[in-house]
């Protein structure tokens, strides 16, 4: 009632009076004149014309009215509108066509639109998240290399005080284990100072944030995902309790969906700074900073003015001389890993868009021609050529409009595919979502796709000459007049769809190539799982803190894992997981006995058990893999990949050489390394070349060590199994639980196909391959509807001339000729543009996509294209000689 | 019988804000209170006589009600607004100016120029 009394009052606002009102007065006048008229002598008959030869009509008052008030433009765009729908409906295949170019066009870019919205332009949620910065040090010597540091609490507090910073934020995160019930499970904490709430700025869902009078409570706030995982999106969980590492911790608030501190370790709780405990003769807490500056101050002025302060707190950290601050915005990292991508995913959809546009022209004028009659006759009956012109632009205006409705409604799904595809790629806390600016831009697409496709047919159909095209009605038998718009358009559409499709053919290309990469591994059935070991409890962790203890504990473990039915193989592994055999830092150096100290000797030291080549199927090449008293030992022996021996053993035979590491064993509370790790070891098996940098890139050479020379708090296992692995992990819960009922399991398991799927380069070609093979199969389907149109207009537009030139005995083939000509002329002709635009733009669109520019799948592209195109032309052109000519020339 | 005089582009406006200024008039009262002002001299355009009306309402310079007539029929009364007064006033003030300046040059002898 509201709604329709609110439409009422804009309605009244626009026009106020209405009809019947407007026309009571005019007829009051007008008797009042008559009746003066009568008065004067007129007889009534007489009186009553003269009165409407001076006054008007009544009946066209109201339209004199709303002339005067200014809604004359307004009535006739109503009426420009009703026609464009009546001609849309008069012609539903012409308008299915034409609205569906266009909603693919328009629900592409929205959807990139959106996504570059959400991932560029606002992915935070946090208040001022353009002020908040990550400092790091970087090095004065290689500008690219950089570090994070850390602070203490109370330095972060005397940063707070500098005069740029509006505030700090401290944050570190740690593993914590939820006690109270079943089995035990590993989750993720992050620690944040207590001014957390008004730095983030983010209303919780529910309950708060953490506040300053949080500190030393245990109190925790949960993510939402924790949430909905471990509580089913419990509304009332505000105040119950959770148990981790057997203390329990008050739940004071939830946070809502778009909160997902930070980067890719999000937090499953966010606790408070004060309770993140020193462990037992570790350093005291430290933490990473964020720093909020305050509006208005430049990131150089913030840099000069907090470095001193910053490098005076870091003295201890010895590596002041040669660094210097740089604070770095926190969206900066997703610019640049992902704004390359986005630019080329944008360039791809608004060529689609483009050649959308140019399928709509080609509609439209092709449609024009059987229009010409009609607007002849308007222009004849006195429209001006404005007029006309502004009535097909409304028409297209309508044609793009809803296919903007089609294409945001389609958009929404859109968006999400290229996350899915490549989830690491973009910050955890982008939404994509259909909000304002995002229909804001649709709208004004629309529009101006509208404005673009239709004007060019508009100006072209305004232009008759009514003298010419009225007659022109039996004149279908003279050639049709000029129609170089039409092969200009063909020409681009079919250059610009080569150009996608020969994009996408390198991005499919280069990402088979990748898929047949040899791996050097077998990732099938493999998964890899992690486990912290108990050093949050001090009690626990004296049980296993030696390295003995802590070899039988993971044996035991891996053991009773083996023992699972279905289970083939077990292996031990410190992050060793392909294709990132990922060392704790980078390369070691070493020495080999008998040759001269090189500098340049590094390999990749990964530490495995002897199980690891058996499970992964790591061919064994020379000699033969250490035994299980070797592997408890840890000292003396070594395993080289063959790219170690080809790069630093190529002189001799690999076997029996020494080496020294010198660079272990690392220096940590938790480690604990064998006696004799840094001596000289025997070279006992040379295996093969796994990857461990990355699917794309060569093999570094690789020193394989058992695992019990560096041990760490925490460790993996790799488990072969029968069929698919991830079915396997209640049993496998359940043996380690017989082992040790409080040793938690990482959520995260993942089998090593999906750590592939992972690696940036992989995901990234996948993306494009995808996205650009969708892409170019669309902007094929467009070209291919363009030119089959416009043939099958213009065959059927020329009936009578092909019947005539049959009749007079034309050969069949050069009226089919005639029927494609122009058509696989220009069609040809974009195919030649399109393909001296690759040879120039392939190169550089390849080297952005980060893969090699392959001629051969542009060759594949254009003969597609052209086979496309050659059936699009012939298929409608069989009409031309299909019609028997007595029965086309009956037509008139 | 005088001559007939055309009037000025905008000036009907102005003239109808006069008439309805001195009282409430229905539209074709309007057109009598025109014509009798000027003495019979002013032939209003029928046509762009209610076109200058809707306009003036429009603006919100006058105002509409309905309500009986002399005769005892149905009519819409127009009166003057506050804002229409002001128009009115300012209306005027530049008319006089501009006719003043007008008939000085057009007063000027030969010798004076």
């Amino acid at each position: 009632m509201s709604l329709f009394a609110a439409i009422r009052k804009l309605w009244h606002s626009i026009a106020p009076r209405t009809h019947g009102d407007v026309e009571e007065e005019f007829r009051s006048t007008l008797d009042a004149y008559q009746d003066d008229l009568i008065r004067h002598g007129l007889p009534e008959e007489e009186a009553r014309r003269k009165a409407r030869i001076d006054l008007g009509q009544p009946a066209a008052q109201y339209d004199t009215y709303r002339d005067a008030i200014g809604l004359r433009l307004f009535d006739e765009l109503g009426g420009d509108l009703r026609h464009g729908l009546r001609a849309l409906r008069r012609n539903p295949g012409f308008a299915v066509v034409a609205v569906f170019s266009l909603a693919l066009g328009i629900g592409a870019t929205t959807a990139m639109f959106s996504l570059i919205y959400a991932i560029l332009l606002h992915p935070f949620p946090y208040v001022g998240a353009d002020r908040i910065m990550n400092p790091h040090a970087i090095s004065e010597q290689h500008p690219d290399v950089f570090q994070w540091f850390t602070l203490s609490k109370a330095q972060c507090d005397d940063l707070r005080l500098a005069a740029p910073v509006d505030s700090v934020l401290g944050f570190t995160s740690g593993h914590l284990e939820i006690t109270n019930d079943g089995l035990p499970e590993d989750i993720s904490g992050v620690y944040l100072t207590e001014n957390a709430d008004t730095f983030f700025g983010v209303r919780p869902l529910f309950g708060r944030m953490i506040e300053p009078f949080d500190a030393d409570h245990p109190v925790v706030v949960l993510n939402y995902r924790f949430w909905q995982r471990r509580f089913a999106g419990d509304p009332h969980v505000i105040g119950r309790t959770l148990e981790m590492d057997h203390d329990s911790y008050t739940i004071v608030g939830v946070m809502p969906r778009s909160f997902a501190f930070f980067d890719k370790s999000v937090g499953d709780v966010y606790l408070p700074a004060s309770l993140m405990r020193a462990v037992a003769n570790g350093p005291a807490p430290s933490f990473l900073p964020w720093i909020k500056l305050r509006p208005h101050v430049t990131v150089a002025a913030a840099n000069a003015a907090l470095e001193p302060i910053v490098f005076e707190m870091a003295t201890h950290h010895s590596r002041v001389s040669g660094w210097h601050l740089g604070l770095q915005p926190i969206i900066v990292p997703y610019q640049q890993k992902t704004g390359r991508t986005l630019r080329l995913l944008l360039a791809g959809v608004v060529l689609l868009l483009i050649i959308g546009c140019a399928n709509c022209s080609i509609l439209l004028l092709a449609r024009g021609r059987t229009r010409q009659h009609e607007l002849a006759i308007r222009s004849a009956i006195g429209a001006s050529r404005w007029r006309i012109v502004r009535q097909l632009l409304v028409e297209a205006l309508v044609i793009s409009c809803t296919g903007a409705v089609v294409g945001v409604a389609a958009s929404y799904w859109l968006a999400r595919f290229p996350l899915s595809l490549s989830p690491d790629s973009f910050p955890a806390e982008s939404v994509i979502r259909i909000n304002a600016s995002v229909l804001a831009f649709s709208v004004g697409l629309a529009l101006l796709c509208g404005i673009l496709f239709g004007l060019a047919p508009a100006l072209r159909l305004s232009r008759n000459d009514p003298a010419r095209s009225l007659p022109g009605r039996q004149a279908g038998v003279v050639a049709a007049p000029r129609k170089h718009r039409w092969s200009v358009l063909i020409a681009a559409q079919v250059a610009l769809t080569l150009l996608l499709m020969a994009t996408a053919g390198t991005a499919i290309h280069s990402f088979l190539e990748l898929m047949q990469m040899p791996l050097g591994y077998d990732p099938a059935n493999v998964m890899e799982l992690g486990m912290g070991l108990h050093f949050h409890d001090p009690a626990q962790w004296r049980r296993i803190q030696s390295r003995e203890a802590r070899t039988a504990y993971i044996e035991q473990i891996r053991e009773k894992i083996a023992s699972v039915p279905g289970i083939l193989t077990v292996a031990v592994g410190t992050d060793a997981t392909p294709p990132y055999s990922d060392p704790v830092n980078t390369d070691s150096s070493f020495n080999i006995d008998g040759t001269r100290d090189r500098e340049q000797s590094q390999a990749r030291v990964i530490l495995v058990g002897q199980q690891y080549f058996a499970a992964l199927h790591i061919p064994l090449l020379q000699g033969r893999i250490w035994n299980t008293d070797e592997n408890t030992r840890g000292d003396f022996i070594a395993v080289v990949n063959r790219a170690f021996a080809t790069r630093y053993l190529s002189s001799s035979n690999a076997l029996g050489r020494q080496l020294r590491i010198a660079g272990l064993p690392l220096q940590d509370h938790f480690t604990a390394s064998s006696a004799q790790s840094t001596a000289w070891r025997q070279i006992i098996g040379v295996v093969g070349d796994a990857r461990n940098d990355g699917v794309d890139r060569p093999v570094v050479p690789a020193i394989y060590l058992p695992y019990t020379t560096v041990m760490r708090q925490y460790v993996q296992f790799f488990v072969r199994t029968q069929g698919d692995p991830l079915t396997y992990l209640h049993s496998i819960r359940a043996a380690v639980a017989s082992v040790a009922s409080d040793q938690q399991i990482s959520n995260g398991a993942f089998t090593l196909n999906e750590a592939i799927e992972r690696d940036a380069q992989y995901s990234r070609q996948r993306l494009f391959s995808i996205l650009f093979g969708v892409f170019s199969a669309m902007a094929l389907g467009l070209a291919l509807v363009g030119i089959f149109s416009l043939v099958a207009y213009s065959v059927a537009q020329r009936t009578t001339e092909f019947g005539v030139r049959l009749a007079l005995g034309a050969p069949r083939t050069h009226v089919l000729w005639i029927a494609v000509r122009i058509a696989l002329v220009s069609a040809a002709a974009g195919m030649v543009i399109g393909l001296a635009l690759d040879s120039f733009l392939g190169v550089v669109l390849a080297h952005w996509m980060q893969s090699a520019f392959a001629a051969g799948s542009l060759l594949a592209a254009a003969t597609l294209l052209a086979l496309g195109a050659f059936l699009a032309c012939l298929l409608p052109a069989r009409h031309a000689i299909a019609v028997p000519p007595a029965e086309s020339l009956r037509y008139e | 019988m005088t001559k007939p005089v055309e009037l000025p582009q905008g000036t009907l406006e102005m003239l109808i804000l006069k008439a309805v200024s001195l009282g409430p008039l229905h539209g074709y009262g309007i057109l009598l209170r025109i014509q009798q002002i000027s003495g019979e001299r002013l032939e209003i355009l029928q046509g762009s006589f209610y076109t200058a009306i809707y306009r003036l309402e429009r603006q919100g310079w006058i105002k509409g009600k309905w309500g009986e007539s002399e005769n005892n029929r149905r009519a819409r009364f127009y009166s003057l607004t506050a804002a229409g007064r002001r128009q009115l006033k300012a209306e005027s003030a530049k008319w006089t100016d501009m006719a003043a300046v007008v008939a000085g040059i057009l007063d000027k002898k030969a010798g004076e120029i």
